[in-house]
């Protein structure tokens, strides 16, 4: 079943440490020029999968192959791939050029192209002008440019990140997404990014993996996982969501009917799940919740409840709504024309609607696959 | 808003009204406005000893120009440079001066050589029981200190030594381990080893991990990480351990004296026997002065090469 088509394939890979199992049988494939973010909260096992590819550690079982070859065996110096490090592990004894150079004198490029090369590379990231600086003398955006430019000077088969842009400022941040997104839709290289930032991972890949306690829970593009989280994990990780407790009062054409606290609701989720009386768990985005005057057909769903507190964004307003009728959890729900809609004051009492298709069901109890 | 509980002063504990009293009286003595000369102040103690020490070297090169007057074995008024002109004359001088070097240098490079990768391992190591014993192991020979170290070198090296015993046990020959060139420097090598290890240790700590498994992800293999990284990013640390063993090591008296016998004179040797065996201290502080300006002059010709940065210093 191994094609030559993928630049990565991994089969079920795992590792396991003294106590723990920190990857626990992860499958995936990428195709060659995908961008792929590895996205979980941190201690989930995306950074140990990475440095498994890498080279850096080595599965307890499973295989990973690169280009349809098995890379077991090869050391990490030996495998074709650029990686950008968390703390960007820039040479500080060297300029920005040797920088760029150094994989390309370690590869034993022909050392009448290296300028070249490096020139090039520089250029790539527009720091042609600053090749002699030490990474010293450099800001923060642009060490991070170096260490790009030095991660992919020697034309690797793969690009692995792990999380270079959490050092950095949220106005930074999010140039440097758009940055890196740039170059290596440019360079069509084949790219793994680890985060723990879902923004990040939204926006800046073509295919995108959700991790939990060494399992992924969740593979798929980014907007298909955020418009259909797999399980409470993922629907729980993406976006500011709410969790509603109730049960299962019936199923009927596709639609749950769940009663949460005194009110019955319908709810979406997958019906060979769900039997009557099963206990769930019910998601809901805060953008997917509208503030109503009254009884609204528009919606499927409606409970009312008391503002507890007010939260100005500039361009949202958010508001923590206590439900009574659901048995008094609290819902984020956001209002981004306020000056519209008109603004609604701690304790006073408002209506939220919502619609069946945005109200995930999960079972309590997770049957993770094993 | 809920009333916060009002301050009195027999709800505070004993400790800080102790501490208000101290600081209201320190400010009464030493009042806010002196306090940018508060550090001035505590570095006045250490200052007035490196100026004790220039006294104690100004009277040094004072009777280094005295020649001794062998009838009354007191230095005589006249100005002169009697006693570096015979210093210069006598080739035994030039000799121990020559030894001291080049033992100097042999024992700062051996030092090094072992002392890098038992600071690399005591760094990198994941299992702290190794940390731990590494770092045990290096530190209890500065319990013991330099002369019974020595000492204990001879129950092992003598000639009815440990070693001698087995070997003529064994019906070999007994070999001079002891009283030679070769046991001094083995002797300071030991010495300085924990020093050296010691300075060595936090230049390796300063260059994160990542950094080499950047080398690596990028091409160079162990050796060539090494080589084009982890040498060059602990350089002011070798740099500092160097200079500090090679000045150590040139300066010694008790392992030259102890291991050596007599038979290898270090220059500290030659300056005691000028002073007590001679009673010429005229000719000691002539060799004292050449000592003091030799080492100056490395350490110098050192720092004009790496630049004093490799102190940590900012230039």
């Amino acid at each position: 079943m191994s094609t030559a088509d993928n630049m990565v394939e991994i089969r079920q890979v795992s590792r396991a440490f003294d106590k723990t199992v920190a990857v626990n049988r992860a499958n995936l494939t990428l195709a060659q020029g995908d961008f792929l973010t590895i996205v979980g909260p941190s201690g989930c096992g995306k950074t140990t999968l990475l440095r498994m590819i890498a080279g850096f550690d080595e599965p307890t079982e499973g295989h990973i192959l690169i280009k349809g070859q098995n890379v077991e065996s090869v050391p990490a110096y030996q495998r074709s791939i650029g990686m950008v490090f968390q703390k960007l592990a820039l040479f500080p004894h060297m300029s920005a050029a040797d920088n760029v150079a150094f994989p390309l004198r370690m590869r034993r490029f022909n050392p009448a192209l290296i300028p070249e090369l490096v020139e090039k590379y520089l250029d790539l990231v527009k720091l042609g002008h600053l090749a002699n600086r030490r990474p010293h003398q450099l800001s923060g955006g642009q060490q991070q440019r170096v260490a790009i430019a030095r991660a992919l000077s020697f034309n690797p088969d793969l690009l692995l990140l792990d999380e270079p842009l959490s050092a950095l400022d949220k106005k930074l941040r999010e140039e440097m997404q758009l940055e890196f997104r740039r170059i290596q839709q440019e360079l069509g290289v084949t790219t793994i990014n680890v985060t723990h930032d879902q923004r990040e991972a939204l926006v800046m890949s073509d295919h995108m993996i959700v991790m939990d306690e060494g399992v992924i829970q969740q593979s798929n593009t980014p907007r298909e996982i955020y418009s259909r989280p797999g399980n409470r994990f993922v629907a729980g990780f993406l976006g500011v969501t709410s969790m509603f407790k109730g049960s299962v009062v019936a199923i009927e054409n596709g639609a749950l009917s769940v009663e949460l606290g005194t009110v019955t609701l319908l709810a979406r989720g997958n019906e060979q799940l769900f039997s009557v009386g099963d206990v769930i768990d019910c998601a809901l985005r805060a953008e997917q919740i509208a503030l109503i005057d009254t009884e609204d057909s528009r919606y499927d769903n409606s409970v009312s409840g008391l503002v507890r507190q007010r939260i100005y964004e500039g361009d949202r307003m958010v508001y923590e709504v206590q439900v009574e009728d659901t048995g008094g959890s609290s819902v984020y729900v956001f209002d981004h024309d306020p000056g519209k809609n008109g603004e609604h004051d701690v304790g006073a009492s408002v209506r939220l609607g919502w619609n069946a298709e945005v109200f995930y069901a999960f079972p309590v109890v997770e049957k993770r696959v094993l | 808003m809920t009333d916060l509980p009002k301050r009195t002063l027999d709800r505070l504990p004993l400790r800080w009204v102790l501490m208000d009293k101290i600081e209201a009286f320190a400010s009464l003595v030493w009042p806010a406005k002196c306090h940018r000369t508060t550090g001035w102040l505590f570095l006045t103690p250490a200052l007035l000893l490196v100026g004790i020490l220039l006294i104690g070297l100004g009277y040094m090169l004072e009777y280094s120009l005295h020649e001794l007057d062998l009838s009354s074995y007191r230095l005589k008024d006249a100005y002169t440079l009697g006693n570096y002109r015979y210093l210069l004359e006598q080739p035994v001088y030039l000799q121990v001066l020559l030894r001291t070097l080049l033992a100097a240098s042999v024992v700062t490079l051996a030092t090094l050589t072992l002392a890098f990768p038992y600071a690399y391992v005591m760094v990198r190591t994941s299992s702290s029981a190794w940390r731990k014993f590494l770092l045990v192991s290096l530190f209890l020979p500065f319990f013991i200190g330099q002369v019974v170290r020595a000492y204990g070198w001879l129950i092992i090296l003598g000639k009815e030594g440990i070693i001698n015993s087995a070997l003529m046990s064994l019906g070999l020959p007994a070999m001079d381990l002891i009283y030679n060139y070769g046991a001094v420097v083995f002797g300071l090598v030991q010495y300085m080893l924990p020093f050296a290890v010691l300075l060595i240790v936090p230049a390796i700590t300063a260059i994160g991990e990542d950094i080499e498994l950047a080398a690596e992800s990028l091409g160079a293999n162990w050796l060539r990480a090494f080589w084009h990284v982890v040498l060059p990013m602990a350089r002011p640390g070798l740099v500092g351990a160097g200079i500090v063993v090679f000045t150590l090591t040139m300066t010694d008296f008790a392992m030259p004296e102890i291991l050596g016998g007599g038979t290898t004179d270090f220059i500290a040797s030659a300056i005691y026997d000028s002073f007590f065996q001679l009673s010429n201290s005229g000719l000691g502080a002539a060799l004292s002065i050449v000592l003091v300006t030799l080492g100056s002059i490395l350490v110098a010709i050192v720092f004009r090469i790496t630049g004093a940065g490799t102190l940590s210093i900012r230039q």
